[in-house]
């Protein structure tokens, strides 16, 4: 009896031991989100493409699930975003979140000062939460940025927000409204319980019950496909969600050249591209592998 | 028989099956066209998406099904119409989706409607419920699942259904599948396996010691109460914390997230159906056997691999049955944390409210549960006429 489970306890680790990767090759991972998957694809691509071996460990979970798995060295790299920073230095008030130099600054040097994590180079793109108004009352009422948007509501305009529950509670709206000098009346509100933004983008973009802004990420798929225009938070009152790749030091020693092969990647996304990309696996369904090969060929990264 | 004769002769489910059916037809969508996979879709009807022979010749047959279900009591009969009408059902279903996807347009999806739904279900029921009505042996059980599987799986692997919505998220994932079915499988079974490992001797010692019985169940009961979720996370903090503290154990794969915490959670949640049940098993055992064999001079070790776990093994397949089940459908929440298996697509479809994502991973998981659960079902009646046989043979 003792020897059989001996030889159980041997075949149970070797199992695990199977199931844990290979030690050289890089393991990218990302979030469930579609874009940071498909961002997530592309550095793993390139990185093969590269001749860096890696190990598929996209879509793990949640963002703490990922952030923690990084930490305790499961997975090597993946997409991050520079305000969420702010989320785990339990450090939300300052400032500098949100502006993408500052916050990516403060970000990195945190991150790197205290658990040996390095911020590759951001997008210049955010997937902060943002309004979007329908196409054809931004074009009729001249409504670009949010203080344009402000004057509007606050002139009479006819507008009706949909957008979710921790939106609208969670002092997001509030802030927004205290910013730019408007106020929402409860009538103008439409507040959905779970509220994802593909939901919201939808009602907007069919003008369910006079729904005509929406709450959007600012890179969501859905926004170029549904007409909308995404209002420009132009006083900088939100914190800057730019997708920025993280990867542990001590692999980055390793290959020290993935930081030069990320870059131009990263730098090539502005929101309208990221826009686009998001749409095609978003709403179109397309895989993010396959999306994330075809941008990457069109820009000669990748044959 | 005056009064019984008209009972019989408008069968009770039939009934009920045919009304549900014909409102869903009548009221329901067939299909729900989309634009693209996350707007809510544009209901359609069997005439508006089939040509007018082909929609009229889906309704004689399903009305032919119908009048089946209603007067004929031959079981083989029933089944043979309640299949005739899903395969018909799923041709139009499948021929609906051909018609409303433009060649070459990979972005518009056609989703199974309401009605298509009401009717698939009334359809299965009719059918499983002329299947018990034949009482058809374990290894018949086993063969027409075989059947249904393998002719599911021939016409989804043929093509017929690729323009239907779930089968275009397939075609997306196509290569992830197999892998996150695997592992699926694997989460489910590891756990299991583990858990009889420690079950069946915890359980048996709880036999023999019975004061240890209800400090072990009372304890495993409590475990069963953690929301699954709640158990990932609670364990997500100790087994990081292992990994970073034993360096041994962060090489064997062991972390705060992923397979590890998975299998603990579900491992743990396994252990009360086997022990419990390994413990009702033992009991159940008759004083007149074990009495015998320890007239015959049977050793301890004798007694119980000879007499006692042979005639307890159905209760403890029972046990084994429900763990398999529960894990099959608990594993889902695994993808949350890293562990993947069917989930993964759960989860990502309705982060990116795409219903047909959600069902890719939700119809095989039930899919899953169920094969699992006819099987050991077969097994634990084989296994239940043997010995009860046995014990016939040699009172």
């Amino acid at each position: 009896m003792a020897r059989i489970l001996k030889s159980l306890c041997a075949v149970a680790l070797l199992a695990f031991a199977a199931a844990s990767p290979l030690e050289a090759a890089v393991v990218v991972s990302s979030k469930l989100s579609a874009e940071s998957a498909m961002i997530g694809q592309m550095i793993r691509l390139l990185l093969d493409a590269h001749g860096i071996p890696t190990v598929d460990r996209l879509r793990i979970g949640a963002t703490p699930v990922v952030r923690q798995a990084l930490l305790a060295g499961e997975i090597d790299l993946y997409v991050e975003y520079t305000g969420n920073a702010g989320l785990f230095f339990n450090d939300k008030a300052d400032p500098a979140w949100k502006d993408l130099e500052q916050g990516y600054e403060l970000g990195s040097r945190l991150d790197y000062a205290a658990n040996r994590i390095v911020w590759l180079t951001p997008a210049r793109a955010s997937n902060a939460w943002a309004l979007a108004v329908r196409g054809d009352v931004a074009q009729a009422y001249h409504l670009r940025t949010m203080s344009d948007f402000a004057r509007w509501v606050s002139d009479g305009g006819d507008v009706v927000l949909i957008c979710s529950a921790e939106f609208a509670n969670a002092g997001t709206l509030r802030s927004l409204e205290r910013t730019y000098g408007f106020r929402l009346r409860s009538a103008q509100l439409i507040v959905l319980a779970g509220g994802e933004t593909a939901a919201t983008i939808a009602a907007a973009a069919a003008g369910t019950n006079g729904a005509n802004t929406a709450m959007v990420y600012g890179t969501d798929g859905g926004i170029t496909a549904a007409h909308l225009q995404v209002l420009e938070d132009d006083r900088h009152e939100q914190p800057v969600y730019a997708p920025v790749p993280v990867i542990r030091e001590s692999v980055l020693r390793q290959y020290p050249q993935i930081a030069a092969i990320v870059r131009p990647l990263m730098e090539s996304f502005d929101p309208e591209t990221l826009q686009r990309l998001n749409e095609r696996v978003q709403i179109n369904g397309e895989s993010d592998e396959a999306v994330a090969t075809e941008y990457l060929k069109s820009r000669g990264w990748l044959k | 028989m005056a009064i019984t004769a008209p009972r019989e002769r408008v069968d009770r489910l039939g009934l009920l099956l045919t009304v549900a059916g014909a409102a869903a037809l009548i009221w329901l969508p067939f299909v729900v066209f989309k634009s693209n996979r996350i707007v809510p879709g544009e209901p359609r009807g069997l005439h508006e998406v089939l040509p007018l022979w082909a929609a009229l010749g889906v309704q004689a047959v399903l009305l032919g099904t119908a009048a089946v279900a209603l007067g004929v009591t031959d079981a083989r009969k029933r089944l043979a119409a309640a299949l005739a009408g899903i395969v018909v059902l799923a041709l139009a279903a499948a021929a609906a989706a051909n018609t409303l996807t433009p060649p070459g347009n990979k972005v518009v999806r056609t989703a199974l409607g309401g009605a298509a739904w009401v009717l698939l279900l009334c359809l299965g029921l009719m059918a499983t419920d002329a299947i018990t009505r034949m009482r058809p042996g374990p290894l018949t059980r086993v063969l027409l699942l075989a059947m249904t599987l393998a002719v599911v799986g021939a016409a989804l692997s043929h093509g017929t259904f690729d323009n239907l919505s779930v089968m275009r998220e397939y075609a997306v994932n196509a290569r992830r599948f197999p892998r996150e079915l695997l592992r699926h499988i694997w989460l489910a079974g590891g756990s299991l396996i583990a858990a009889v490992l420690v079950g069946l001797p915890l359980g048996i010692l709880c036999h023999r010691v019975p004061r240890l019985r209800p400090p072990v169940l009372g304890t495993l009961g409590v475990i069963q109460t953690i929301p699954g979720i709640a158990l990932f996370g609670i364990l997500m903090a100790p087994l990081g914390a292992l990994a970073a503290r034993v360096p041994a154990a962060a090489a064997l794969g062991v972390s705060g997230i992923g397979a590890a915490p998975a299998v603990v959670a579900l491992f743990l949640y396994s252990l009360l159906p086997i022990v419990a049940n390994t413990v009702i098993g033992l009991r159940r055992v008759s004083h007149a056997a074990v009495d015998a064999a320890c007239g015959m001079g049977m050793t301890g070790a004798q007694l119980l691999s000879r007499i006692e776990l042979p005639l307890a093994l159905p209760v403890i397949l029972t046990g084994i049955r429900v763990v398999l089940v529960q894990n099959i459908g608990m594993v889902t929440v695994a993808a949350l944390i890293g562990g993947g298996g069917l989930g993964t697509f759960v989860f990502q479809g309705i982060g990116q409210t795409a219903i047909d994502l959600v069902l890719l991973g939700a119809i095989p998981i039930v899919a899953l549960g169920f094969s699992a659960s006819v099987l050991l079902d077969a097994l634990i009646e084989t296994l239940d006429h043997t010995s009860s046989a046995s014990a016939a043979t040699r009172p």
